[in-house]
């Protein structure tokens, strides 16, 4: 770990209070993101991955509670007063979301969207923010950008949103960018010009990325690190080749194995993970993939295997220490 | 092409009048599906694919008479659907039924899991006795993967793979020979659509099915079609037998949607180039004269702005492109 930390997470916990009593959206996540890297994290619905990250935000439901610490360059941020956050959020960190459409206002230009961003943050004058603005959409390569500025949201595609989005998030140069499935509404043609913008952005000012996706091809391509989770926990976490050729978690080699591919020869039937996703409002004493885990022992179902290190910055919580590969094919 | 197709479509044309503001104004023409010909064999999985807005959804739903047809020719087993009367259409909904996207937006919430797969069945053979049905309704909830015990809950108590089962059992139930399948997997998470899948494929194989599978996702349609026909601005741009397309796809809209797919190999993945394409689509209003793709193609000339390519043989496979041979080559 010799990159300087500028986010560190240390026991995160979201709860959501809900008519049938409490929900545990995340459980103890304990992760660092780096100045300049993109942390991938990785996991299907109800795995945590957003609300970890709408936490650190501040962004949680009226319902929702975080506990635990999340530090941004050495400062605590969890759960700070609105006032605080609003000035952070913006100015130090900002996030993008899957549908830009509903993250904009239907009603404004684009122009007096991203203008308000400056004049609110940096104090510019309409005229100062109107001409960084048209530099932010020339640097996320929208051409005829004064043009573009007095149109509105609905007149531009779903990738020229994203990218007016991504122009917007880094106005005002935060170091922390979260993007929440930030290409899963996009057609591919366009997906791989949006990976190919934000890994271009991270390089020209060194911003850090935390990439949420349910999308092992998108991780591939952009992450350095990658965090995978399930049921609200973090069970293995590594350098992304290390995670791709080398994972030690039975979910993580689920995952990897049902993904139909085109790099690799058609197979009759694709291996599956049997059963379902879990069921949030329980939360069971052992581990929570073990319903569904191909190598299930008798301390999977009493006891939460903690996540621990197998060195070289690679990371999992399973109590299983055989050799993987017994996936199930086909069920 | 010598065996008979099940289903055999010509020149359909699907239009919708865009209406334009101001008074006198005329409507302009969204040619949503144009002239799009091609035959389904009986137990094949032909694949559509393409873009958002490429006309995959509209032409599922115009194949099954869900909107109406503009012009030209759909037929099953050799009858003409595109002209059947309403009341005539009703036996022939029997071999052609649909599951959709999102599973739990196409339930009715205030049905239980039992009348909802019934319900095709009071609808389209309804001198069935209500034993029979039930019979019939459990049978099928069995081969989905559902449990007889979940007969009487409400779709809002299933998750998303599940709540697709009741889909598919909703749309066998019946009995179809061909099953428009629209993005039946697209909204559910990565370890229940291979679920889901390897279940389309057991069915089609018990039950000697035929499928249509529109989907966005060129690695899902390779696992599950035998051929492929790629649509681009309501067009068929190519239709060729699934390993020849993927192996050596000669349209070049085909290379360019091959190219864009993300490879879970983080090696593999960053060797690779981002598609070089213009992002901006054409405006459906206004298509480019001669070929719809040349405005993102690497290919194109003076000829394809002049001339609409027509759908062609090569090798026994089908494209529309003037310079498909060199983009093959």
């Amino acid at each position: 770990m010799a990159a300087e930390a500028l986010l560190e997470v240390r026991n995160l916990s979201v709860c959501f209070d809900t008519g049938d009593g409490p929900v545990y959206a995340v459980n103890g996540l304990d992760l660092e993101v780096r100045r300049g890297e993109v942390l991938g994290m990785v996991g299907e619905s109800g795995s945590g991955k957003s609300q970890s990250w709408l936490a650190v935000m501040g962004l949680l439901a009226k319902n929702g509670r975080a506990e635990g610490s999340a530090r941004l360059g050495g400062e605590e941020i969890l759960n700070l007063p609105q006032r605080a956050l609003r000035r952070l959020r913006g100015d130090r960190m900002a996030m993008i979301f899957q549908d830009p459409m509903t993250a904009m206002n239907p009603f404004l230009t684009v122009g007096r969207q991203m203008t308000e961003v400056l004049e609110c943050h940096r104090g510019l004058s309409r005229r100062e923010a109107r001409a960084r603005c048209v530099a932010a959409l020339e640097s996320v390569h929208i051409g005829d950008a004064a043009r573009r500025l007095s149109m509105y949201p609905h007149e531009f595609s779903g990738g020229m949103r994203q990218r007016v989005m991504i122009a917007t998030a880094l106005l005002t140069e935060p170091q922390l960018l979260i993007c929440d499935e930030p290409t899963t509404a996009l057609d591919v043609t366009v997906q791989a010009q949006i990976l190919a913008l934000l890994d271009e952005l991270r390089q020209r000012y060194r911003t850090a990325i935390v990439l949420i996706t349910h999308d092992l091809g998108v991780i591939a391509q952009l992450a350095d690190r990658v965090t995978v989770m399930y049921a609200g926990r973090q069970v293995e976490q590594a350098e992304v080749h290390t995670l791709y050729g080398a994972y030690r978690h039975p979910y993580t080699e689920g995952l990897l194995r049902s993904v139909p591919r085109l790099d690799q020869p058609r197979s009759e039937r694709l291996a599956t993970i049997p059963g379902r996703p879990p069921d949030l409002a329980r939360r069971p004493a052992g581990c929570p993939f073990e319903p569904r885990c191909a190598y299930v022992t008798e301390i999977c179902r009493q006891r939460m295997p903690p996540l621990v290190s197998l060195g070289d910055a690679h990371l999992r919580a399973c109590h299983y220490d055989g050799a993987l590969g017994r996936a199930e094919i086909g069920a | 092409m010598s065996e008979p197709a099940l289903l055999e479509v010509r020149d359909l044309d699907v239009h919708f009048p865009v209406r334009r503001p101001g008074l006198l104004r005329s409507p302009l023409t969204l040619r949503a599906v144009d002239q799009v010909s091609f035959d389904v064999r009986p137990g094949e999985v032909l694949g559509v694919v393409g873009e958002s807005g490429c006309g995959k959804s509209t032409l599922s739903r115009a194949l099954l008479r869900l909107i109406p047809v503009t012009a030209g020719s759909v037929r099953l087993r050799g009858v003409e659907l595109t002209t059947l009367e309403k009341a005539a259409l009703r036996p022939l909904r029997r071999s052609m039924q649909m599951i959709f996207q999102d599973p739990l937006a196409s339930l009715d919430p205030r049905m239980t899991v039992g009348e909802i797969i019934a319900e095709p069945l009071k609808a389209l053979l309804p001198r069935m006795d209500r034993a029979e049905r039930q019979q019939r309704v459990l049978r099928m909830m069995q081969q989905v993967g559902l449990l007889p015990a979940q007969i009487n809950r409400y779709p809002h108590e299933f998750s998303g793979g599940q709540a697709q089962r009741i889909g598919i059992a909703r749309a066998l139930v019946v009995a179809p020979e061909l099953v428009v399948c629209d993005e039946p997997v697209s909204a559910l998470d990565v370890s229940i659509k291979s679920q889901v899948i390897n279940l389309l494929l057991d069915l089609r194989a018990e039950h000697g099915l035929t499928y249509i599978f529109v989907a966005h996702d060129l690695a899902t349609v390779r696992h599950i079609a035998d051929r492929v026909m790629v649509l681009y601005m309501g067009r068929v741009m190519e239709i060729t037998d699934r390993d020849a397309l993927y192996a050596r796809p000669l349209h070049p809209y085909t290379r360019l949607l091959l190219s864009a797919v993300p490879i879970p190999d983080p090696t593999l993945a960053r060797q690779r180039r981002a598609a070089p394409a213009r992002e901006e689509l054409p405006s459906p209003l206004a298509l480019p004269s001669g070929c719809a793709f040349r405005t993102r193609c690497p290919l194109a000339d003076a000829r394809c702005v002049a001339e609409r390519p027509i759908l062609r043989e090569i090798d026994g496979r089908y494209v529309a492109c003037h310079h498909a041979e060199a983009a093959g080559a």
